[in-house]
């Protein structure tokens, strides 16, 4: 029996080895929030063997808001994470050790949306609205910008606020005529609630330009495994992609490993209106994940005037985000 | 025999807490430095102090809707608790039917159905209201019944054979006897009130300490949010206190109080 227990003891130490595999590195990669058509390149990379090619072993978490996943990046809890990189930024100006390695969404997904029926089509039908917002969340802190673009002013309409739920219950019962959202996330969540197109009018198009969503590590973790870092972004730019240029397999993808997360249909619109960000205003001709240099620093300057960094340690660009382990 | 005066004033009653809360206070600054616990993860209690002083105009207006909110929550617990308690109390009928659904009602996690309340009651105070009312309902109502069935059935038939009116069997020998309970509820019940508002502003709110630590969760503002929790503490201390001081003087002759009678002798 004593036998029996020690190869029992040598099987479970040999499956504990993390070199049992293949040899491949584990990736934990946290999402911002729960999986939607902005993660379906993702899936598609998982699912056609990208990442796998590039010997990474990768696990797909889901998020609860970007503020979590930096701070689990910081504190090593996540390998990667997938994250609002404005909101990262804060994070690192308050010490935390994380850094952008590749940037995904060059363009703002912000927009003010609302269903298409309310004829609420450029800033000024805004006049006289209610808009449903979060406090203290990245949109409603640049809010202020895109109403001084647009020469609005707060008296011009009502705001409520409420958490991420609420804005959405807001406006499918009629409490509020608008919200703040992004392209490819509240303003499928309202389709798929209510069946009804919706509208949104895109900070991006009235002189707000900001990036969002990006990879992020924790700075230790980039000097320890350059080479996981480096080809984990080599998967992710494929998926990306790939994905742009085959959006229906990426839901396609996303819906096989995550069933619940999305109709086929409006997640397709959503995937897309994912691919239409990937370029900056600077870089047209860039592979995706790779941020041009003037974006980064007009999304700081915005964020030290608007999004509450201050100015004194807000540093420069250069210190959020590097393009040096893309492809 | 007289003590020196640090002496009594280490044994008096509130400098007691107030020096427990300063070892936790050096305990924690102790942790982060030991740790290097870095403060995106926790701030340091100095900072938090600093941030309370700074905020403090701003933190002190967020509480008062917040405040409203958690005494709107309580005084329906008690209006809808208290009489429902009665009832079940004095009836197994209506007991075997309400108190097993108030059991489950109680185990629904509030935090999952509040962002309904919005959609069916609004942005204004109510959602809040009811979220506080949902939390401190339900300890008012279980001390209440427990205080009724627990009067002493000796005295209950006495105030009989005195030929005592219901009405007066209920004030003079119930309803006394069943008070320490009553208030053991509404003591737990206040304070899980302003949990409550809280809840309901998160989901929904304009104004509020809820509405505060959104924010300063969104700004990464450690301290400020620590220093919105701090105040939201002091509101749950200062009206669990008022409540006591409401007991002491309904119920003087309890023994909970008379120990501290003797204490002091």
């Amino acid at each position: 029996m004593i036998r029996r227990l020690m190869l029992l003891g040598a099987a479970l130490a040999l499956a504990a080895t993390p070199a049992f595999g293949q040899g491949k590195d584990k990736v934990v990669l946290l999402l911002n929030w729960y999986v939607y058509s902005e993660h379906a390149p993702l899936f598609l990379g998982k699912a056609r063997g990208y990442f796998e090619q590039e010997g990474i072993d990768l696990d797909i978490q889901e998020g609860r808001g970007s503020g979590v996943t930096v701070q689990a990046v910081a504190a090593g809890t996540a390998n990667v994470g997938y994250a609002d990189v404005p909101t990262m930024i804060k994070a690192a100006s308050k010490g935390a050790p994380v850094i952008a390695v590749g940037v995904a969404l060059q363009t703002s997904p912000m927009s003010v949306m609302g269903f298409a029926d309310r004829n609420i089509r450029k800033p000024a039908d805004i006049k006289g609205k209610t808009v449903a917002v979060t406090p203290g969340d990245s949109m409603s802190q640049i809010w202020p910008l895109f109403l001084k673009k647009t020469g609005l002013k707060d008296s011009d309409f009502k705001t409520v606020s409420g958490d991420a739920q609420t804005k959405l219950n807001a406006v499918i019962n009629n409490q509020a005529d608008l919200l703040l959202g992004y392209v490819m996330d509240q303003a499928i969540k309202l389709q798929d609630a209510v069946h009804k197109p919706v509208y949104p009018i895109r900070f991006a198009d009235h002189g707000v330009n900001m990036v969002s969503s990006g990879f992020i590590v924790q700075k230790d973790y980039l000097k320890e495994k350059p080479d996981v870092v480096k080809r984990f972004l080599r998967a992710a730019t494929k998926s990306l992609e790939e994905a742009a240029k085959n959006p229906e397999a990426a839901v396609d993808a996303m819906l096989a490993a995550k069933p619940k997360s999305g109709v086929k249909e409006t997640a397709l619109v959503g995937m897309k209106n994912t691919a239409a960000l990937y370029k900056g205003p600077d870089n047209p001709k860039d592979r995706p994940l790779r941020v041009g240099r003037k974006n980064m620093d007009e999304t700081l300057a915005l964020l030290v005037e608007y999004g509450g960094l201050d100015k004194a340690s807000a540093g420069k660009a250069g210190d959020y985000y590097t393009n040096e382990y893309l492809p | 025999m007289q003590r020196p005066w640090w002496q009594r004033l280490l044994l008096s009653a509130w400098v007691r807490p107030v020096l427990l809360v300063l070892v936790l206070l050096v305990a924690w600054d102790l942790t982060i430095r030991l740790f290097r616990i870095p403060p995106y993860l926790i701030p340091s209690p100095w900072s938090v102090v600093q941030q309370l002083g700074a905020e403090w105009p701003r933190l002190l207006k967020e509480s008062i809707p917040t405040t409203y909110a958690t005494l709107g929550g309580f005084a329906l617990s008690i209006a809808f608790g208290i009489p429902m308690a009665l009832v079940i109390a004095y009836s197994r009928t209506v007991e075997s039917f309400v108190y097993p659904l108030l059991v489950f009602s109680q185990s629904v996690p509030k935090i999952a159905i509040a962002p309904l309340f919005v959609v069916w009651f609004g942005f204004g105070i109510i959602p809040k209201v009811i979220a506080a009312f949902m939390l401190g309902f339900f300890p008012v109502v279980v001390s209440t019944v427990m205080g009724f069935k627990s009067v002493d059935p000796d005295m209950l038939d006495l105030a009989r054979s005195m030929k005592a009116s219901r009405i007066e069997t209920f004030m003079r020998i119930s309803l006394p006897q069943a008070l320490p309970s009553i208030f053991a509820g509404l003591k737990v019940s206040i304070t899980l009130a302003v949990v409550g508002a809280v809840v309901g502003e998160f989901v929904g709110s304009n104004s509020g300490i809820g509405y505060l630590l959104q924010i300063a969760n969104g700004n990464f503002d450690l301290p400020l949010m620590f220093a919105a929790l701090t105040v939201l503490s002091a509101i749950g201390v200062v009206l669990f206190v008022a409540i006591d001081v409401v007991e002491r003087w309904l119920i003087p002759w309890h023994a909970s109080q008379r120990i501290d009678v003797a204490a002091t002798a």
